[in-house]
């Protein structure tokens, strides 16, 4: 089979998973769902793998419709990046939905449904039916935040995140009309080949760039995300912010880059201050946060930052022209993208099984939890590790990459650059120090010190499904760091490809290095090593001196002053932010204001509500009834014409069914 | 010089630093009990404290999990880690291949990390406090060591420490304003980092008891004094390759090898001589006072960065 075939295959996969759920009782709709969840994802592996052996970027066109074009999917690098992304991450929350997903029949369905939906926008090469897939995956992932909707929050904040998501399709619909009046059609490469004018182009910059931006959740535009990922099962909350957030950057650098060129300079400039300002607000707000998930949610606005600074980079590259700094640019982006993807799903499925064992999001109730929950302790310990760009992990790599990246950009000829280039990069070493502070908090907070409620005293690790992938995304993070120097001239090639630039040599051997090993050399593997390694020279150092002869007591109490120690001495979770909150305060100031906006879209939602409670029976009388006996008097009409012969049914079931298997195999060889 | 050389430099360059580790903690003691007209320890009491802390009994919390037993060995090994890299005695890394200067700044992260963890985790409320200030001083002192590193970079167009170090030991670089307030910027960081006073917030012995290190003892103790005692003289390698590399080797031969060993164990004493008067003219501020300190140094660090820019 061909890789195509294998695509094809994993979205009717999804499809049939999702249909399928939908006749089952709500457990058994879970296992259902996770089932071809996790064997689509497989298959949507095998397709972005055999996409790589292929030598052109293999298509298939499904159907036509004028005048919107032609629906066809193409794996290009890029997509295939996505592709491969999508389902090493959905893999992991199909397998850890099998029994840790809510029972429920809606959460089953449109699991499998945007899981499909997401596979479609990354690789669909039309704006019409990008648009049209990118509403299904909002609606899927709405209905999956509202998943609890007699909860009158849930309702609420489902009401936001649709409220924002619509204003930032309803902008990326206005790029495409823009799109359609100059070009003349929505086909992809007939927007790329159009001749679109530069005041145009500035102004589809700006809507695309503020409609995805909004999806990717960034600062100013974040406000949403933190009570979404909160409302969300914990599955979806992973996939949300690990997979769903990386397809609103894809539509940057599709419709930003690929679509436009690229070509103005303050494009970049944009993409970066925002990128910048994400990530040192994500870092700050998430230090302030004590409910686990809303923590991770803003944490993911810093790395989303981190990538929009990274894609910023690359933009600016592409106008100058600067080669390297375009490659250097994308390469952190896209390889901060997949990282982000592995141990952000990590932590967020980690949280989602701490928060089922203790039923609490608050870390303050948590405590202890390593030793009663070894394996998620241990594994969201490598998932903090490696979202605190630590080395030898795979956050590190990403970051070290931004920051030659910022280095090139500051060598530049251009004066702006040389200004701020420096200046991001302390942003970064800063957000960096405080993701540390976040992530200690986090981890300390509900694995470290003593249990602080009945909950947290008797969990356990959950089911064996849930730690086995727990497991492979803390093997993918380390894989993804310590694998740098074989992974990182792929991600360079795809970036290359994609800029339409010269690949530039990112590593040899175990090192890595920035297009020139003369300007600096790094090898986590070595670092690994040499960590692991050197943890000899303490017990060497003990034994020299006999130390390994003296005994240990561990039965006693911390020191409390000499007081009768309790568990209420220790430190929780919601204090160990204070000193920077107050060290901090301006930045802090910045949130009342910028969450303005949020309370304002929450108050409208109330007074929508009350208003259509009021309308009811005035849109009743007027629209609804007469609309119905409309209806019935149009189907009476129309059942005189039918046959009402299920033999006749029959044959359209075949009828249909023979054409698609057409379509879809006998089209393949295209 | 071969990369197999510089390996064996390397690991003796890092045991060098090691053995003098708590040499040069005691000298700063005895520094400071003279400058308060006392007789003080002797120079070598750091090591009579280890040899017998190393054989006392262990007692530790029943809280405490297993990060909180690895950690003392971690942080030896970072730090062991990072003093084999450094150039210290040779300007040219003694491991180029591991990383640059970017790896060590972040490095220091991982033992940072597992300390904090550990203090929370021996649910000591001392511990805690402490932990949580150790990471706010690094992360104000991070973003400066960062800066004073990208303007270094570029002048020298390679962050690379081993390429930096020779590069300004052999004169080729510009020697500027730039250069001077970056020297000024990033001693004044690892000065924070060495959290000597007023920057002793973290273990802050007359409130915090030692903070992280309070419910550590036997030898957990002693691997954690050393590695703390090597990690501030790394901080001091780390300021002498960047800015005052000179007496290290630039080719090996045996009266250059001689002639390292003497200058650098001498550039560091001056380096604690003067921190101690430093410390000792300071008085102990209150732990939300330091950031206001701090902005000072991030300033200096701006201004080197602006001088860089105008080319001064």
């Amino acid at each position: 089979m061909t890789s195509i075939q294998f695509f094809v295959l994993a979205l009717t996969l999804y499809l049939v998973g999702a249909l399928l759920s939908l006749f089952a009782s709500p457990r058994t709709s879970r296992g259902v769902a996770a089932f071809f969840g996790l064997i689509g994802s497989l298959s949507a592996l095998l397709a972005a793998i055999l996409a790589l052996t292929e030598g052109t970027p293999p298509s298939l066109t499904l159907f036509a419709i004028q005048p919107f074009g032609e629906f066809t999917f193409q794996m290009d690098l890029l997509s295939t990046l996505m592709v491969a992304l999508i389902a090493l991450v959905g893999a992991a929350t199909s397998l850890y939905s099998f029994s840790d997903a809510p029972a429920n029949v809606s959460v089953s369905f449109f699991t499998d449904l945007f899981m499909a939906s997401m596979l479609v926008v990354v690789t669909v090469t039309n704006a019409f039916y990008f648009l049209v897939f990118w509403e299904v995956m909002t609606l899927a992932s709405y209905f999956l935040v509202v998943w609890e909707f007699d909860k009158k929050e849930s309702a609420r904040t489902g009401f936001i995140y649709f409220l924002v998501a619509h204003i930032g399709a309803a902008l990326i619909m206005v790029t495409f009309f823009l799109f359609f009046g100059k070009a003349g059609t929505f086909d992809f490469a007939g927007i790329r080949a159009a001749s679109i004018p530069s005041a145009v182009k500035d102004i589809v910059f700006v809507l695309a760039f503020l409609g995805f931006g909004a999806k990717a959740g960034m600062v100013p535009l974040h406000f949403w995300t933190p009570d979404t990922y909160a409302a969300a099962p914990n599955h979806v909350s992973a996939l949300m912010a690990s997979v769903m957030k990386k397809t609103a950057v894809y539509g940057i650098l599709r419709f930003c880059v690929d679509l436009l060129g690229g070509s103005a300079l303050w494009w970049g400039f944009t993409v970066l201050i925002f990128g910048a300002l994400s990530t040192v607000f994500g870092a700050f707000y998430a230090l302030s946060e004590k409910d686990i998930k809303r923590l991770l949610a803003l944490s993911s606005v810093e790395n989303v930052g981190i990538i929009l600074m990274g894609v910023g980079l690359g933009m600016v590259g592409l106008a100058l022209p600067f080669p390297t700094l375009a490659v250097m640019g994308f390469l952190a982006a896209l390889y901060h993208m997949l990282n982000h993807a592995f141990f952000k799903g990590l932590l967020f499925l980690g949280a989602g099984s701490v928060i089922g064992q203790t039923g609490t999001r608050d870390l303050n109730q948590m405590g202890g939890l390593a030793r009663r929950m070894p394996w998620t302790a241990l594994t969201f310990l490598v998932g903090t590790l490696a979202v605190t760009a630590i080395p030898p992990l795979n956050g590190f790599v990403s970051e070290w990459f931004t920051y030659q990246a910022l280095l090139n950009a500051a060598g530049s000829d251009l004066f702006a650059l040389r200004v701020f280039a420096p200046l991001f990069a302390i942003v970064l070493a800063l957000a960096g120090a405080f993701a540390v502070m976040v992530y200690v908090k986090a981890y300390g907070g509900a694995f470290a010190g003593p249990a602080r409620s009945e909950n947290a005293r008797f969990a356990k690790d959950p089911s064996a499904a849930s730690v086995v992938s727990l497991v492979y995304l803390a093997l993918g993070t380390i894989v993804l760091g310590l694998g740098a120097p074989w992974i990182a001239p792929r991600i360079a090639a795809v970036a290359a490809d994609f800029a339409k630039q010269p690949l530039i040599a990112v590593s040899a051997g175990w090192t890595m290095y920035p297009g020139n090993p003369l300007v600096s050399i790094v090898s986590t593997p070595l670092v690994a090593i040499l960590v692991l390694g050197l943890l000899t020279v303490p017990v060497i150092v003990v034994a020299a001196y006999g130390g390994w002869r003296a005994s240990r007591r561990s039965n006693v109490e911390p020191w409390s002053n000499g007081y009768g120690y309790s568990s209420v001495m220790s430190v929780r979770a919601s204090s160990f932010d204070q000193p920077v909150k107050v060290s901090f305060r301006p930045l802090y100031w910045v949130r009342t204001l910028v969450e303005r906006p949020y309370r304002a879209a929450a108050n409208f939602y109330n007074a929508a509500v009350e208003s259509v409670r009021r309308a009811e029976p005035v849109v009743e009388n007027a629209v609804t009834r007469p609309t119905l006996k409309l209806v019935e008097t149009a189907g009476q009409w129309i059942q005189t014409l039918q046959m009402g012969d299920i033999r006749l049914y029959c044959l359209y079931i075949i009828i249909t069914l023979a054409i698609l298997l057409v379509v879809l195999f006998g089209g393949s060889g295209s | 010089m071969n990369p197999f050389t510089l390996f064996i430099i390397g690991i003796l360059q890092a045991i060098l630093l090691l053995l003098l580790a708590p040499l040069y903690s005691g000298f700063a003691r005895v520094m400071r009990a003279k400058i308060h007209s006392r007789t003080g320890p002797p120079l070598m009491q750091n090591y009579r404290d280890i040899r017998k802390l190393m054989t006392r009994q262990e007692v530790v919390s029943e809280q405490a999990g297993w990060i909180f037993r690895v950690t003392p060995y971690v942080n030896l090994a970072c730090m062991f880690l990072a003093a084999m890299v450094i150039p210290a005695l040779t300007t040219a890394s003694p491991l180029e291949a591991a990383g640059d200067l970017i790896l060590i700044v972040y490095l220091f992260a991982l033992p940072r990390f597992f300390l904090a963890v550990a203090g929370l985790e021996s649910g000591s409320s001392l511990a805690g406090i402490g932990a949580r200030r150790e990471l706010l001083v690094s992360a104000l002192a991070e973003p400066i060591l960062l800066l004073v590193i990208f303007v270094m970079a570029l002048l020298t167009k390679t962050t690379n420490l081993g390429r930096i170090s020779a590069e300004v030991a052999t004169g080729v670089f510009p020697f500027s304003l730039a250069y001077l307030l970056g020297l000024a910027a990033f001693a004044f960081a690892a000065y924070i980092e060495m959290g000597k006073l007023p920057f002793d917030l973290g273990e802050a012995e007359q409130e915090l008891q030692e903070g992280p290190l309070a419910e550590y003892s036997g030898r957990s103790l002693a691997i954690l004094k050393w590695s703390v005692y090597l990690k501030q003289l790394v901080l001091v390698a780390l300021f002498m390759a960047l800015f005052i590399p000179f007496g290290a080797m630039t080719e090996l031969s045996i009266v250059a090898f001689i002639l390292a060993l003497i200058v650098f164990p001498l550039k560091a004493a001056l380096w604690y001589f003067i921190a101690a008067i430093f410390e000792n003219a300071m008085a102990r501020t209150r732990f939300m006072n330091a950031p206001a300190v701090v902005w000072m140094a991030l300033g200096m660090a701006l201004l080197s960065f602006v001088f860089y820019l105008a080319n001064v």
